[in-house]
């Protein structure tokens, strides 16, 4: 230890070059880039691997609701009512006619509606067991599609 | 005798390759595969979300409550198992706890109804009156 209490140096302190031994300054970026890099690859590829989500709004309508009531005052409200059911292993809908239609003529026939007709119309479904989920979405999209306002039973 | 070999070269830097930046991309590398196979398993293997060509993005910053149906009937809560009589309970008491929060439901494209409208079954005697279906947007 010298006089002034630090320790003593075996050299003199050498004035810090800014440019290094080899021309360079500064904190090496390298490592830092690498990370950055293999983040915003990674980010990008869980993206697509996870795929964008969003979601559909649906009402859950009270069982009581299922009686369009009214009074000699009120009209009831226009609604578009579809029984899904499979059939031959096929997914048909009843609601739409006199006869039952595969969903994909339901899908068609709903995206052909008039934008005036179709507009605040409450499109309600209704679904037996083996109905796949999948299906009562597809109807529901389309429905949307038209600013229907879609009810589930 | 034989001298032990020196990591400084004869300028007095070192010779050695520098494995930090390596350590650094093999760690990060290690946590988004965590990250992306945990996600994967979440969303992509268990549950196949239908597509749909409309929707809303989020955009709330409140959490909502998500409600799982895998193709088998297992049924979740915010990504943990749950049967479907302790549902009713979990449910009011989160809603109870913070109300409006949106109560979204996940489930798989092939999942039979059966499954499902248990769910809504459950969500329409408690009141939840409008719930959020989970979809892919179809591109």
């Amino acid at each position: 230890m010298s006089e002034s209490g630090s320790p003593t140096r075996s050299r003199p302190l050498k004035q810090r070059n800014i440019f290094g031994n080899k021309g360079r300054f500064g904190p090496n970026m390298t490592p830092m880039v690498d990370v950055v890099l293999v983040i915003l690859i990674f980010f990008m590829a869980a993206t697509t691997i996870v795929g964008q989500e969003w979601f559909l709004k649906a009402d859950l309508p009270e069982q009581r609701e299922e009686t369009s009531e009214t009074n000699g005052f009120t009209l009831p409200t226009p609604m578009l009512d579809l029984e899904l059911f499979v059939e031959r292993d096929r997914v048909v809908a009843r609601g739409l006619g006199p006869e039952a239609i595969g969903i994909d003529k339901v899908i068609e026939r709903i995206e052909q509606m008039d934008a005036d007709l179709s507009e605040g119309l409450i499109l309600r479904i209704g679904a037996s067991d083996e109905v796949p989920y999948g299906a009562i979405v597809a109807v529901h999209d389309a429905g949307n599609a038209k600013k229907m306002r879609v009810a589930i039973r | 005798m034989m001298r032990r070999r020196s990591i400084l070269n004869d300028e007095g830097t070192s010779s050695r390759v520098n494995v930090t930046p390596m350590i650094d991309v093999v760690m990060v590398l290690i946590v988004f595969y965590l990250l992306v196979g945990q996600l994967a398993t979440d969303r992509r293997a268990r549950i196949a979300l239908p597509s749909s060509a409309t929707g809303i993005e989020e955009t709330q910053r409140t959490d909502p409550i998500i409600i799982g149906v895998t193709i088998d009937g297992t049924r979740s809560l915010n990504g943990d198992a749950i049967e479907l009589d302790r549902l009713e309970a979990q449910v009011s008491g989160m809603l109870a706890r913070s109300p409006g929060t949106p109560v979204r439901v996940r489930a798989d494209k092939d999942t039979p109804h059966r499954f499902v409208r248990p769910v809504f079954n459950v969500l329409r005697d408690m009141g939840v009156g409008k719930i959020e279906l989970v979809t892919e947007q179809r591109p």
